[in-house]
């Protein structure tokens, strides 16, 4: 190995922690000022530090402290198998980290004639290891509910495990229609087949070419994150709060985290397999290697524009009311925040300006190619976990039973038959 | 009573009920909307900012804390009389009698205390008095204190509290 491997592969391991890892207080935030915003509410917007609110965000990591100072407290009935108790959480929270590793967020750098994977773990089947380390996030709910002795966290497990037979085959089914479509169990050869255009026009992304293994892919994928609708696992109006129910302080919030994770890593997986990853439509990543002075010069003016927008909305939403008395906090924090924003827009372009001018740094043109994809891997993200909290505020539950009548009933013969299909056609055309 | 019997039709045995993907579309057409309208303008929610922005409908019915009232010469109206402190279902009023010496009248609170952790805030202290000498008029909704001893209002705290919506003396005694 020579040091750019080195140097790239504990770079991208660095940045899969921490997109796994500080997303969670950005999504817990943007849970909860999302549903305000939805239901006509504010949401947590208070807390600061030094008047620093950023809208918010601060309140997730108050909320940890508070998690980590509360009183270990365990039901007394709890005595032999405590250390499993209390490890159970961590089956949950590590198998969704661990099945977010092997994302790609940006496409392979070629340093000195190696080819180098932007991927925690660069390993070439990573289909097959997220389907593996993915399913084990249940284990911990049906463990935790079972040790627990508590009939409300039994039905809450009871549920989750009847809800995995319901999901887990139309999942496994739609996951194996795409991999003959890609034909490859490599997420990155996925994305880079889904760079194509298909019809001559439309870009070649899952949505477009399977959208019925899509559709099946996204609703058995919100099942396995026991996110709403199908959140019947901790059904607060008929079992308190399903398997988690004995749970408190961080042991709770291991749970409660690992749930944030599992949605984020889901994101990352739907977004990898049919939105067309870190691509940008109808762009793969020679064409932004070859014509990169188009592609810096076009982020060149949009970017100046888009920060404009967003400062202008800013100084209008980090403000009271004009008829509300204010000490000035929110207009000070906008202002600090308008200067930090102009001076990045200023190095970015700055940067983008020398790669232009100076047309031989070719691993430089590399990196920032590398930077761009990554940076468009978290917009999506992002707008993916978005839509994983909208559903949430939109939807009611399903009851356990309709999960695996939607499972058996609808999404397996689908899967099927879309497989069938999917297989035909792969053999006649090829 | 046949003729009374409304059928309702049951809804979601045709293929687009079944479908659930349109309706889902409906629903998520309707949070998104909210959501986009709030992102954009958030100070157009219509919420109180509470600690900066200030409750402007209270009304004259208002149940808020106690005041006594004064009479004209600026003296205590009440006389005394325990009527509210009878009336009190939570029985958090503390009246000491004492004579009244200036003449106008006989009896005279000592001290009038309200322990407003105890208080239910039910009014029937301001109906059941005859001299008009207790009222819920203030418009004050939060009061603070560090101990239980600072929520006991003594008779000194209620005769500075002001009338919220004008008539600050007395109607029944002069």
């Amino acid at each position: 190995m020579t040091t750019g491997a080195i140097v790239v592969a504990i770079i991208s391991f660095v940045l899969g922690a921490l997109l796994a890892l500080m997303m969670i207080p950005i999504l817990v935030w943007l849970e909860r000022r999302g549903a305000g915003l939805v239901q006509d509410r504010l949401g947590p917007n208070r807390t600061n530090i030094f008047g620093f609110r950023l809208g918010g965000v601060v309140q997730s990591f108050a909320d940890v402290v508070k998690l980590v100072l509360k009183e270990e407290y365990y039901p007394s009935h709890i005595s032999k198998h405590r250390w499993l108790f209390m490890l159970v959480p961590s089956i949950t929270f590590v198998a969704a980290l661990l099945a977010f590793m092997v994302i790609p967020f940006a496409d392979n750098v070629v340093i000195g004639g190696e080819s180098l994977r932007i991927q925690p773990l660069p390993v070439d089947f990573g289909v097959l290891w997220f389907m593996a380390i993915g399913a084990i996030g249940v284990v911990g709910i049906m463990l935790g509910g079972w040790l627990s002795h508590n009939k409300y966290a039994l039905m809450g497990s009871t549920r989750a495990g009847s809800m995995m037979i319901g999901y887990e085959l139309p999942l496994g089914l739609a996951i194996v229609s795409f991999i003959i479509t890609y034909n490859t169990i490599d997420f990155n050869a996925m994305v880079a087949w889904q760079s194509g255009t298909v019809l001559g026009f439309l870009p070649a992304w899952g949505i477009l070419v399977q959208p019925l293994g899509a559709i099946i892919l996204i609703v058995a994928l919100f099942a396995e994150t026991n996110r709403n609708p199908f959140s019947v696992s901790e059904g607060e109006s008929e079992i308190v709060a399903g398997y988690m129910t004995e749970y408190t302080a961080m042991k709770f919030a291991i749970y409660f985290m690992g749930e944030y994770v599992a949605m984020n890593t889901a994101s990352a997986v739907i977004i990898t397999m049919v939105f067309g990853g870190y691509q940008l439509p109808w762009v793969g990543t020679v064409d932004l290697v070859t014509h990169f002075n188009a592609f810096a010069l076009a982020i060149m003016a949009v970017l100046p524009i888009g920060i404009l927008f967003f400062i202008r909305w800013m100084q209008k939403n980090n403000s009271l009311r004009p008829s509300v008395r204010s000490d000035g906090s929110r207009e000070y924090e906008a202002k600090v925040f308008t200067y930090v924003l102009i001076a990045m827009t200023l190095i970015v372009e700055a940067i983008l300006i020398y790669l232009i001018l100076s047309p031989e740094a070719f691993l430089s043109r590399t990196i920032a190619v590398t930077l761009l994809q990554i940076a468009i891997f978290v917009f999506k993200l992002m707008l993916f976990n978005l839509f994983f909290i909208l559903v949430r505020w939109t939807l009611p539950r399903f009851r356990y039973d309709q999960v695996q009548h939607l499972g058996w009933y609808y999404l397996l013969p689908l899967s099927l038959l879309n497989l069938f299909v999917t297989a035909i056609i792969v053999v006649g055309v090829g | 009573m046949s003729r009374k019997i409304k059928v309702v039709p049951r809804y979601g045995s045709n293929i687009k009920d079944k479908l659930y993907l349109p309706a889902i579309y409906q629903g998520m057409k309707v949070t998104f909307k909210h959501l986009m309208a709030n992102v954009a303008d958030s100070n157009a929610i219509e919420t109180l900012e509470y600690p900066e922005e200030q409750p402007s409908d209270i009304t004259q019915r208002y149940r808020g804390l106690h005041r006594l009232t004064h009479r004209e010469d600026e003296s205590i109206a009440c006389v005394a009389c325990f009527m509210c402190a009878t009336a009190c279902p939570a029985r958090c009023i503390f009246i000491e009698a004492v004579e009244r010496e200036d003449g106008r009248d006989e009896k005279m609170p000592k001290r009038f205390a309200i322990d407003t952790l105890e208080c239910v805030f039910c009014g029937y202290c301001v109906e059941a008095c005859p001299c008009d000498a207790i009222r819920m008029d203030t418009g004050i909704f939060s009061l603070i204190g560090s101990s239980r001893e600072d929520f006991v209002l003594e008779k000194e705290q209620l005769l500075a509290h002001k009338g919220a919506f004008g008539e600050e003396k007395s109607c029944a005694r002069k």
